[in-house]
């Protein structure tokens, strides 16, 4: 109900607040709201992709690697942006991308120019898919792990090479794990805020950003809920065809 | 052309060799980045530094502001912590062993609060808040980091609550105790590591919370993460490589603990 209730609210604010649809014409005639839901989308969709492959490689390899030592440094890897600071992660990735920051030190050392890559929404994807592998990662391991060795060991002897093994029999299996990982970190993914502060700067449009410069500098309730409600109603769309796609349990599965 | 099995079973594990190398470095090196940059001791950023010392955290454990934005966030995230607990306990019972209607609806829209996009919750939490008059107050800060805890706290300790029988219970009650003797002395105590553990999620999550306090946050009310935020939007600020430093140590401390007792239900 704590949940629920500022979420019904919400809805009905962004109509009442002005007269019935303006707030969400305000939104979509808007050349920055407009900007802002397409880079939002189309970047939460690079994240989900990026974090997904990231996380689904690192958890194969940690379910297979027979090494203990590469399984503990791998796992660590994964959970390590998990443990940092929402805010602390997104300044670590701003020294590593600064213009005097370690990146363009290293490149600088081997001879190649420097990027300028902090303030560009590069850097803000960068930043967003560093936060989600851990998500990512532990939702597909948990997919992974249903998956029975016996008919691994099955394919191999009779002469599967591993890209084969990979592509007919753990993907196949894992798909619906990885279908529900991919939509959950493309949910949690519209919704960043400190990333696309600390990362993007001014020129970087997300709707997170959007929807603060609405509220705090405008004070204009209205506007800001309907970008709200649309994210929103975007998050519930996709979650809600991955639910009719591979089962409720799944994507419960997924988030714990 | 087609490759022998073996050729390409080499280039298969030497492609992933190589990503998950790659993946590994770019999750780590942030970290010991900041973790290594923390020693510098020259007043600006630089890589590397020019000299190195312990001047940041000097700075960090002087200067007031900071002190008072760590006091703040502790001051929150405390009660936080409870409040989620004494809420999240009914709630799972109300769950797990109940037929009440909407016991499904309860589960999931605990577990919404993880996975909508958390600025649109943010506005939401905005309007609620400012019905009743709780912008930029502590008492809304609390309330809606409570909001944003609570899924975690479900999360642990329904897994927990549903791996301890429901016969335990009926047992101790059949020898002849009391209904209220069975379910403290039995049930709960079960529970309890469980109920640890989330209450250590529950507040790291809210010592952490950076994305509500921006907007329902007020003058005088600056929590670490926000006092972080507004340093780094500056400029880069070597002493935020400290905070960063103390900070993911202590988080990683206090999740370890909090992983610990969540799992030990499971034995």
């Amino acid at each position: 109900m704590f949940v629920l209730y500022p979420l019904v609210k919400l809805g009905i604010d962004s109509f009442s607040t002005g007269d019935g649809l303006s707030n969400y014409a305000a939104v979509f005639e808007s050349a920055a709201g407009r900007k802002a839901l397409i880079t939002t989308v189309i970047g939460s969709v690079i994240v989900a992709v990026l974090a997904v492959g990231i996380g689904g490689i690192c958890s194969w390899y940690i379910r297979s690697t027979k090494s203990t030592f590469a399984r503990i440094v791998l796992w660590l890897a994964v959970l390590t942006p998990f443990w940092m600071g929402t805010v602390t992660k997104n300044y670590a990735i701003v020294l590593l991308i600064a213009e005097n920051g370690a990146l363009n030190q290293l490149l600088d050392v081997v001879g190649l120019s420097g990027l300028d890559l902090l303030y560009t929404p590069t850097a803000v994807l960068l930043g967003m898919v560093y936060t989600m592998v851990p998500y990512a990662a532990v939702s597909i391991y948990g997919a992974l792990l249903t998956i029975d060795d016996s008919l691994l060991s099955a394919a191999r002897s009779m002469g599967a090479s591993r890209a084969r093994i990979i592509r007919t029999i753990v993907l196949p299996l894992a798909m619906p794990g990885i279908v529900a990982s991919t939509a959950l970190v493309f949910a949690i993914s519209l919704g960043f805020y400190v990333t696309p502060v600390l990362l993007g700067g001014a020129q970087t449009p997300f709707m997170a950003t959007f929807i603060q410069d609405r509220i705090l500098t405008f004070f204009d309730y209205g506007v800001a809920s309907a970008a709200s409600v649309v994210l929103l109603v975007i998050a519930i769309v996709i979650l809600g065809l991955v639910v009719a796609l591979v089962g409720r349990e799944r994507l419960v599965r997924a988030i714990a | 052309m087609r490759l022998s099995p073996r050729t390409s079973d080499r280039i298969t594990r030497i492609a992933g060799f190589v990503t998950v190398t790659l993946a590994a470095a770019f999750l780590l090196a942030p970290v010991l980045l900041t973790a290594v940059l923390s020693f510098s001791n020259d007043p600006y950023f630089g890589v590397p530094p020019d000299t190195w010392g312990f001047r940041q955290y000097e700075t960090l454990f002087t200067d007031q502001i900071w002190r008072d934005a760590l006091m703040l966030s502790l001051k929150i995230a405390l009660p936080v912590g409870l409040l989620s607990a004494v809420i999240a306990v009914p709630a799972v019972f109300a769950i797990h062993r109940s037929r009440l209607p909407g016991r499904n609806v309860l589960h999931v829209g605990g577990l919404a609060g993880i996975i909508i996009p958390i600025s649109a919750f943010a506005v939401a939490m905005y309007g609620v808040l400012a019905d009743f008059g709780l912008l930029g107050t502590y008492a809304g800060l609390v309330l809606a980091n409570t909001v944003l805890a609570l899924p975690l706290m479900l999360v642990v300790t329904s897994a927990a609550l549903s791996r301890i029988p429901v016969e335990l219970e009926l047992a101790a009650m059949v020898t002849g105790a009391s209904r209220a003797r069975a379910w403290f002395g039995i049930t709960l105590r079960l529970l309890a590591p469980a109920m640890i553990g989330g209450f250590v999620l529950a507040v790291v999550t809210s010592f952490d919370e950076a994305v509500f306090i921006n907007f329902i946050g007020g003058p005088g009310l600056t929590t670490l993460p926000k006092a972080i935020l507004d340093s780094a939007r500056l400029g880069v600020d070597p002493v935020i490589m400290a905070v960063a430093t103390l900070l993911m140590v202590a988080t990683s401390i206090l999740m370890i603990l909090a992983l610990k007792f969540a799992r030990s239900t499971d034995e």
